[in-house]
């Protein structure tokens, strides 16, 4: 049961931000090393209504990141939504969580009741086929991913970009590329498994929770509309990507506000 | 980008139900019931036809609503594409010759279910 | 449930006009347009996306309504919602009470603003429809949905973008 002691102390959020907090309809999709921290971190600070998508099961490969995981999990093959529901009700029991085992494209309707979804996903074109369905519905999106590049000199690497109807999008503020599309494009089915870790994770998703939470409550009173954080996880700093300091357009060409709504397929 | 009308008309030959939609800045044209070439299963699908490049590194992009079964293996190497809210699937195929009207860009990308790779 | 949605740079667009003063009327009017959006076959989603503000020789001297808006502003809207009409497109009548809480309608918006529904619904047969009232810190829309006679209070309207707000019913924030 939660008590109003239970937000004491982040009160400074401001006089309503519990209730701002509980009223918004929030989304992840992509409950691995990533989606399980942010999962978490929802569950404290107070939301309660959560639309979730991950269509995997626990496997051991999983157990050095997904919070919340643990080994009896893996050996009975715990579908991920099931830790993100444990870890939800296990703090909120009065939250109301629609969680789909299937991939959000299967069925996207839920996820357009969200006012702000988190991608946790891993490719650059998964990334892009969310935006676009976060700018057709009007939901604000915050993408996070890290990667671990090269062997003999491991060089570990993140984002969290805040995406919002009308600002920059992710191709504005330079993450997402032609070149990197067409190079996917031409490994596809050849990714193998990826290096991931859990404490790169765990700074993404508290970064990406803190401008959630900076959103909803405008605690900061300073209301960013985009954000580019870029995470640096061989020194373990995290800064505003060169693209947002050089930044002086805030509206986005490759969106119009024309295309909001259900596609529209006109006759010839 | 515009099209001429009659390049536009010329593809309802290949369809039961010709379409267009865009969705950020791309013209797309839906092709409900396209007809395939003999020896693909099924004989009809719906088929989205992107004429430009949309930064993948394919000049052009035909996709299907769903796997075709062909006479030649091909790379079948995008699914659940979501494009116009729906899934969408493609092969691997590059069709590199320039300035082809609408309705010469579909056949291209028809005629590689039924030609050996 | 029926939800509006609405861009922070739309919402600021259209208070930045609302709260202009007027030559002669009280207070001024604008029209919204939006496209729809499915979530489930109970619920409705109406977007929000451009603001049409009324020029000011498009008003009538009346004092004894706060705004009247003339045939012309009437005529443009009805051509751009047809304009749209097969992209589903909605139209909301949009003002502001000027005090703070939970808007609702006065009597001369009950009585002035429900009968341009009908036309409005004829014009664009499956967009919804109808009133979106502002007011210093909070929101309320009456929604007629495709071919209903009667208004339904929107659940929600949610302002998206930096800061994001709901504004729920019966609820203030």
């Amino acid at each position: 049961m939660v008590t109003p002691d239970r937000f004491e102390r982040q009160s400074f959020l401001g006089w309503n931000a519990q209730e701002q907090i509980a009223t918004c309809i929030v989304g992840v999709v992509g409950l691995g090393g990533g989606g399980s921290h942010i999962i978490q971190q929802l569950a404290h600070i107070g939301f309660k209504r959560y639309v979730i998508y991950d269509d995997d099961t626990v496997e051991d490969s999983n157990l050095n990141r997904l919070v919340g995981g643990t080994t009896v999990d893996e050996k009975s093959h715990s579908p991920k939504l099931l830790i993100a529901r444990r870890t939800i009700f296990g703090l909120q029991s009065d939250a109301e969580v629609e969680g789909l085992s299937v991939k959000w494209q299967e069925q996207p309707e839920p996820l357009r009741r969200c006012h702000l979804v988190f991608g946790c996903v891993d490719s650059y074109r998964g990334r892009q086929e969310l935006e676009i369905a976060m700018r057709r519905y009007l939901i604000n999106y915050i993408d996070i991913g890290m990667d671990v590049h090269g062997t003999d000199a491991p060089l570990i690497s993140g984002q969290v970009i805040l995406s919002t109807p009308g600002g920059p999008c992710m191709k504005c503020l330079g993450f997402l590329t032609d070149e990197k599309l067409q190079e996917e494009a031409m490994k596809y089915g050849k990714a193998g498994s990826r290096p991931q870790v859990v404490w790169p994770n765990g700074v993404l998703a508290s970064s990406a929770v803190g401008l959630a939470v900076e959103l909803v409550t405008n605690w900061t009173r300073r209301a960013r509309a985009y954000e580019y954080l870029v995470y640096d996880g061989n020194k373990g700093v995290v800064n505003q990507s060169i693209t947002m300091r050089n930044r002086t357009q805030h509206n986005c060409p490759h969106f119009s506000l024309n295309d909001v709504g259900d596609p529209v397929f006109l006759e010839i | 980008m515009d099209y001429p009308p009659d390049q536009i008309q010329g593809l309802k030959d290949y369809c039961t139900s010709l379409k267009m939609f865009s969705e950020g800045g791309i013209t797309y044209f839906l092709m409900e019931g396209i007809r395939l070439p003999d020896g693909c299963s099924p004989q009809e699908c719906d088929a989205l036809l992107c004429p430009i490049d949309r930064g993948d590194g394919y000049a052009s992009r035909l996709f299907f609503s769903q796997q075709i079964a062909s006479p030649y293996t091909l790379n079948w190497h995008v699914s659940d594409h979501r494009l116009a809210e729906r899934n969408w699937t493609a092969f691997s195929w590059k069709v590199s010759i320039p300035n082809l009207t609408l309705v010469q860009l579909v056949r291209e990308h028809l005629s590689a279910l039924v030609r050996p790779q | 449930m029926i939800e509006l949605r609405i861009p922070r740079s739309l919402f600021q667009e259209m208070i930045d006009d609302l709260e202009r003063t007027h030559p002669f009327a009280m207070e001024r009017v604008g029209f919204v347009y939006g496209k729809m959006g499915s979530i489930g076959s109970d619920a409705t989603l109406a977007l929000l996306c451009r603001y049409h503000h009324i020029p000011d020789d498009q008003y009538l001297e009346d004092d004894t309504v706060g705004a009247r808006i003339g045939e012309a502003a009437m005529s443009q809207a009805m051509r751009d919602l047809y304009d749209g009409h097969s992209h589903r497109l909605c139209i909301f009548h949009v003002h502001i009470h000027g005090n703070h809480g939970e808007p609702r309608m006065s009597r001369t918006d009950s009585r002035e603003l429900p009968p341009m529904m009908p036309g409005f619904q004829s014009t664009s047969r499956n967009g919804a429809h109808g009133i979106l009232i502002l007011s210093a810190d909070h929101a309320a829309a009456w929604v007629w949905l495709p071919k209903e006679k009667e208004s339904r209070r929107a659940t929600r309207i949610v302002v998206v973008g930096a800061p994001m707000e709901i504004f729920e019913g019966g609820k203030t924030w």
